[in-house]
């Protein structure tokens, strides 16, 4: 065993430990009453704020509390145990397809494909709305994964209309079109596409896949040379998607091939104004160069290009200096939290994505699942770092607080006192004796009954005061107890979550630099081209110079 | 893909096969290297959610019997009763006029309590006898209204955790929003 292993058995038996003592249980039974305990553990669930409902987990009753658990298991890093649960679930009678579903993801996560499918058929023929659709797309996906493209056809076809059907259309299009030289088999299923994603009820969603969709029939309409049905498709593009840049690109290159280079300019002068990171605007830049040449401006094609250039060199500057940032701060920094920008007005938000070359660059960089991952990672272990700080800092003045109160109790008797209100209460309710035989309204006498039992209550408390007072100190003294126990356990999970992040944020870093090199890259052969036209253009104007001459 | 400028200059080979082999095989080492390191890092990170979740609750725990004592301890949750009619967009809660709790819901948050999700909204300490609560709440109603309502409960602490129930209701034709209360023995 690894000393890294061995601390984390070592931590995790202190853990055990702290919450046999009943610390948890008790707390949390007392608070929520048992019928809406479900409910606060799926509000919980939801909402991520876990640590009040892993007390209640064990304690929850009702239908749904097999798969409640099940859930908190799975947010809380318990995938074995939380699949054994998941599997009792589905054999119960209730949430048998969520169970099935997620069962099926478990084994997608392990690479166990029979698996997945075996529980995306059970998803599927147990559930009905959502789930079912999921676990349809499940099926289609993994046989399209395969290879099996008819067999993900059949599957999407027994669909309803909506969006899980059209991302599998979507998904069966881009096959499609690596596999066929000619794109209409593609074009026909990002049509069937296009036709189910407008029944989807979520709005944002279904405008979001739509453009996505537009955009793949609008390159492929551009590569079959039918530009007509090309800038059909790529003018529904909406203008404020992440697919904008490449749509403008895409609509002036349709454009400029049917001889129209005004429109064509127009399309790629609005490309431009997005970040050079996204796909089509580096193209968008030359294409300005190339389309004033055509019109027959060869001095504004020669402007546009020479601008092409030091955009392309301002790009390679800020590239390196990213490059510099993730080596000096890492990948997380430079990319992720800088890019957030803490002082970003809400109203704001949406616009500045699209315009932030870092942020740019961070949305092209997460377009490979490996880097959503390495990036999750981080983020992950940052949060898990957090989360320790604030109950570092809660403890802190926790023991502190008790270490104070247990002098105070040490210093203090209160006997006096509590005599002085042993009287007190016992004046009162002599007082309300005596006017009780003088009370007739049946409202004065609910009044009376109500103070009544308030002063026989404090009785009751003045009581047992001494006797839970002798067991105060010795309570707090097994609370100080118990904090200081659970204080080391934050330090050294503290320890262990920054070593984890070390690992973690290395393997990022390799990604990002990995990608701002292709970038770098990218910038280099987008020089090239334009040097190249530059270079065209001058031998052009020279011949033609010698032609005048030699008239 | 077809470009505005023809095909890329073709580059010639500056690498001999023989040595191709060697870096494709390094690549390859380098890169199953890398994703045996991501798998045991994924397991070390879920079995640290997994620890920082339970202490998380332990000193959860902890806290609520040092903060607030069984015997003056007061729970206020909130449940919607008609799942569609309201869009709530805030909560603000009062005790005896102080206020206590507000709460500005997310899209994730509504949901929630749309498919019967409860959340706690305030856990407080209260001394025995007659006390008043104010719900402020603002909600766009179906009827695409924007409204505020401000609703009054009195209730009685006595000895013992106080547990209430707030269910916010709004019903047809007007989805005027009206709220309940529940004392959970």
């Amino acid at each position: 065993m690894t000393g890294q292993k061995r601390q984390l058995y070592r931590s995790s038996w202190l853990l055990a430990l702290a919450m046999s003592q009943g610390m948890l249980a008790a707390s949390a039974d007392e608070l929520v009453p048992a019928e809406l305990a479900p409910g606060v553990a799926r509000y919980a669930l939801d909402t991520g704020h876990l640590a009040p409902v892993i007390a209640l987990a064990p304690t929850l009753t009702g239908d749904s509390a097999d798969y409640l658990r099940a859930r908190v298991l799975l947010s809380s890093g318990q995938t074995q145990e939380a699949k054994a649960v998941l599997e009792g679930v589905f054999a119960s009678n209730a949430h048998r397809a969520e169970a099935a579903l997620e069962l099926a993801r478990l084994a997608v996560a392990e690479g166990d494909s029979s698996a997945a499918v075996r529980w995306y058929q059970e998803a599927s023929r147990v559930g009905f709305g959502e789930i079912r659709q999921q676990a349809v797309f499940g099926l289609a996906e993994t046989a399209r994964s395969q290879g099996q493209a008819d067999s993900a056809g059949q599957y999407l076809a027994s669909m309803d209309d909506g969006y899980w059907a059209a991302v599998g259309y979507m998904n069966l299009a881009a096959d499609f079109a690596k596999q066929d030289l000619n794109p209409s088999r593609a074009l026909v299923a990002l049509r069937v596409a296009m036709a189910m994603a407008v029944k989807d009820q979520d709005r944002t969603r279904s405008r979001d896949l739509l453009d996505q969709l537009y955009l793949r029939a609008g390159f492929l309409s551009v590569r079959t040379e039918e530009y007509d049905k090309a800038t059909d498709f790529l003018e529904k593009v909406s203008l404020e998607s992440y697919a904008t840049p490449q749509a403008l690109y895409l609509h002036g290159l349709a454009l400029s091939e049917r001889g129209n280079y005004r429109a064509a300019m127009q399309s790629w002068h609005r490309a431009k104004k997005f970040p050079l990171a996204f796909p089509g605007v580096s193209d968008a830049w030359l294409g300005m160069g190339r389309g004033y040449d055509l019109a027959g401006y060869p001095g504004q094609a020669g402007e546009s290009w020479l601008a092409a250039n030091a955009a392309y060199e301002g790009e390679r500057v800020t590239l390196g200096k990213l490059a510099e940032r993730v080596r000096q701060d890492g990948a997380y920094k430079a990319l992720v939290e800088d890019a957030r920008g803490a002082d970003a007005q809400w109203f704001l938000a949406d616009s500045r994505t699209l315009t932030q070359p870092r942020l740019a660059y961070l949305l092209r960089f997460l377009e490979q699942p490996g880097a959503q991952a390495a990036v999750q990672r981080v983020a992950q272990l940052d949060d898990l770092s957090l989360t320790l700080e604030g109950r570092k800092h809660d403890l802190d003045v926790f023991i502190r607080a008790m270490e104070g109160h247990l002098g105070e109790v040490g210093n203090r008797s209160g006997s006096a006192e509590q005599a002085m209100l042993k009287d007190m209460n016992e004046q009162l309710r002599d007082s309300l004796a005596r006017i009780r035989d003088k009370v007739t309204l049946p409202d004065q006498s609910s009044k009376l009954g109500n103070l009544e039992r308030r002063l026989q209550a404090s009785a009751q408390r003045l009581g047992s005061l001494q006797q839970r007072a002798s067991g105060q100190s010795r309570v707090i003294d097994a609370q100080l107890r118990h904090a200081r126990q659970l204080h080391a356990a934050t330090r050294r999970l503290q320890a262990q979550v920054s070593q984890v992040r070390v690992s973690a944020s290395a393997i990022l870093d390799r990604k990002v630099l990995a990608f701002v090199a292709t970038e770098q890259q990218r910038m280099v052969h987008a020089l090239d081209k334009t040097e190249q036209q530059i270079a065209h253009l001058y031998e052009y104007l020279a011949l033609e110079n010698i032609e005048e001459g030699t008239r | 893909m077809k470009t505005l400028f023809g095909k890329q200059k073709s580059q010639y080979c500056r690498i001999s096969p023989w040595n191709r082999g060697l870096w494709v095989s390094g690549i390859l080492a380098a890169l199953v290297t890398t994703s045996v390191a991501a798998t045991s890092l994924d397991e070390q990170i879920e079995r640290l959610t997994a620890e920082v979740t339970r202490h998380s609750a332990s000193v959860h725990a902890l806290e609520q019997q040092l903060l607030h004592p069984v015997n003056t301890r007061v729970a206020v949750f909130l449940t919607l009763q008609n799942r569609q009619a309201l869009d709530l967009d805030s909560v603000e809660l009062f005790l005896n006029d102080q206020p206590v709790a507000s709460h500005l819901y997310s899209a994730t948050e509504r949901a929630s309590l749309e498919q019967g999700g409860v959340q706690q909204l305030f856990i407080g300490n209260l001394a025995d006898g007659s006390h008043q609560l104010k719900a402020v709440v603002n909600a766009r109603s179906v009827n695409k209204r924007f409204v505020r309502r401000e609703l009054e409960h009195r209730f009685e602490k006595r000895s013992g955790t106080l547990r209430l129930q707030m269910t916010l209701d709004a019903r047809a034709p007007d989805y005027e929003p009206d709220v309940t209360f529940r004392e959970w023995k």
